[in-house]
């Protein structure tokens, strides 16, 4: 995959270790992304360079016991691909952060590799589905959850379980990619559910051009 | 009223109602001069019969039944009484005025205070006859009252002592109803106890076996099976344990005693979890942790446990670096799967709430 220029985010965590480590990760990913702006609030993201940043990395809970929804969609009207990095947080929540159109949501349990892949699909407009939000589409009982089909809810469940795509592919006995295919359609499906936002019409418009959904699907 | 003391009432009834036999046959026939005490010995005898048909089947006289009767009896007493000639009325020929009294215990024994009004009344009537006629000496007075007075102060007490054991039996039958209570719930507790001793014995699984064979050294701690089995025994009293607990997410919580002894064990493990918790009954909870034992078990150095609760399926899933185990599908309403991928085994307990 060839990157013009190198990537760059900005990380919003009110722990200053957090930041230090996120920081460090991606400096030493393949290809690095580099971080252009910090800070313990939102702010960061909006002024500076931070404001050009192209992924922003985002803590939920900052100071305080409810989560920022606010902000996410604040930066997600603006067009903003935002990555959600949190703690353990309930399946209502991880669903309603995707509603909002954040291009991934991480629990802080899942590490550098994760984190690393899903900064590095959010600056192509493409999703990452980590294994935690794997789990919480699976177990997704609302009202308004799009209908997967059977293969789909499938690979989520195995993926969630084994956090290996190749496991996956294996017991399905499919291919890796055709894993990520139906992981992406699943979150196409997700991103034409609720209020509409830049970051979801784009992630929609990629799936289209990647073939992976045709415009008469929509 | 419990059913000792209506024995005990009924036999009273019973003994009564000879007595009255007796008295009346044995003490007064012999003593009928005239046709109208013929007739009164005919309707007490009568009233006797009458009431012989339920006191023998130790019944109490149906209460219209009494109450007839109880007229009927005053009636042919006061005929008795009142068609005498006056002097025979101190005399052996009036045998009604003593007699009928027990006629009315009979009748009335259930109910103490109308019996003792009935009684009263019936000799009130005797004595309204009696000083009526000419009665001149002080000593003729007295000896009536004291004639009345003693047959009524007899029958009186009669009718207390009835009233005395009829109570003491109901006592007595109550504590030993009480008793027979205690006993039956000791032995319930005492059955529910020993039940539950089998039921945790059941259980143990594996522990009885393994403590025995280390205890008698057939078995050695040093040996890598002996250790596998004994970490498959403390979790699985881990999680015995965690089975009673009241907590919001019971399978939750037993999967989380299992990881936590894993991690123990040195392992380090993952625990995630999806979904909304939902109802899962003890064994169905059993079914599916047992493989996760297992698995946890088998280890080498890494797990991840996953639990999953969709709409209406509930897996608990575990990826080890250790060997597969046996696929244990005994409870029938889980289903365990267990794969090996190169280095990895995964294993997955499923339950389906809604069974198709």
């Amino acid at each position: 995959m060839a990157f013009a220029t190198e990537l760059t985010a900005v990380v919003i965590d009110d722990h200053p270790a957090v930041r230090a480590g996120v920081v460090h990760w991606l400096s030493c990913g393949t290809p690095p992304v580099t971080v252009v702006a910090e800070g313990e609030d939102v702010r960061a993201a909006w002024i500076g360079e931070g404001a050009q940043a192209d992924v922003v990395i985002l803590d939920l809970h900052l100071d305080s016991t409810t989560p920022a929804m606010g902000d996410l969609r604040r930066l997600t009207e603006a067009g903003r691909r935002v990555v959600v990095y949190s703690m353990r947080a309930d399946d209502e929540t991880v669903l309603q952060c995707l509603e909002l159109g954040a291009l991934s949501y991480l629990t802080k349990a899942e590490g550098a590799e994760h984190l690393l892949e899903a900064v590095r699909t959010a600056a192509a407009d493409r999703s990452y589905t980590p294994p935690s939000l794997a789990g919480a589409m699976a177990g997704d009982r609302s009202e308004r959850r799009p209908a997967l089909s059977a293969r789909e809810t499938e690979v989520l469940i195995e993926w969630f379980q084994s956090e290996s795509k190749d496991f996956v592919a294996h017991r399905l006995g499919i291919s890796p990619n055709t894993v990520n295919s139906h992981l992406e359609r699943i979150r196409v499906k997700y991103a034409q559910m609720g209020r509409e936002a830049p970051t979801k019409a784009a992630l929609v418009a990629r799936a289209i051009q990647d073939g992976l959904i045709g415009v008469s699907d929509l | 009223m419990n059913e000792t003391a209506d024995r005990v009432l009924g036999g009273c009834r019973i003994a009564v109602l000879l007595a009255t036999a007796a008295i009346q046959v044995g003490l007064s026939l012999a003593r009928l001069t005239d046709t109208p005490g013929r007739l009164a010995f005919a309707a007490l005898a009568v009233v006797l019969v009458v009431a012989a048909w339920w006191v023998l089947r130790w019944k109490p006289v149906p209460w219209p039944v009494a109450l007839a009767g109880a007229v009927v009896v005053l009636a042919a007493s006061t005929v008795a009484v009142w068609t005498l000639p006056t002097d025979r009325l101190f005399g052996d020929e009036n045998w009604a005025s003593g007699l009928a009294g027990w006629h009315l215990l009979v009748l009335l024994m259930d109910r103490p205070a109308l019996a003792m009004a009935a009684l009263v009344l019936q000799m009130t009537l005797a004595f309204v006859r009696q000083f009526g006629a000419e009665l001149t000496t002080r000593g003729e007075i007295g000896s009536v009252v004291i004639v009345g007075l003693s047959v009524l102060t007899f029958q009186a007490a009669t009718l207390a002592l009835i009233g005395v054991v009829n109570r003491r039996a109901g006592e007595a039958a109550e504590a030993s109803a009480e008793r027979d209570r205690q006993a039956h719930r000791k032995a319930l507790a005492e059955e529910r106890e020993a039940d539950q001793r089998n039921r945790f014995a059941g259980q143990l699984g594996a522990t009885l076996p393994l403590l025995a064979g280390l205890a008698d050294r057939t078995l050695d701690p040093r040996d890598d099976e002996v250790r596998r089995r004994c970490a498959l025994a403390a979790t699985q009293l881990r999680r015995l344990f965690a089975e009673n607990d009241d907590v919001p997410d019971p399978l939750l919580h037993e999967v989380s005693a299992c990881v936590d002894l894993a991690e123990r064990r040195g392992l380090t493990v993952t625990l995630a979890v999806s979904g909304e918790p939902a109802p899962v009954p003890t064994a169905v909870r059993r079914a599916l942790t047992a493989p996760l034992m297992t698995a946890l078990v088998a280890a080498r150095s890494h797990a991840r446990v996953s639990v999953l609760r969709a709409d209406d399926e509930i897996r608990v899933a575990a990826i080890t670096d250790g060997e597969p185990g046996v696929t244990e599908n005994g409870s029938g309403a889980v289903d365990v799967e267990w794969h090996a991928l190169g280095e990895r085994s995964w294993m997955e307990a499923k339950w389906r709430s809604r069974p198709n």
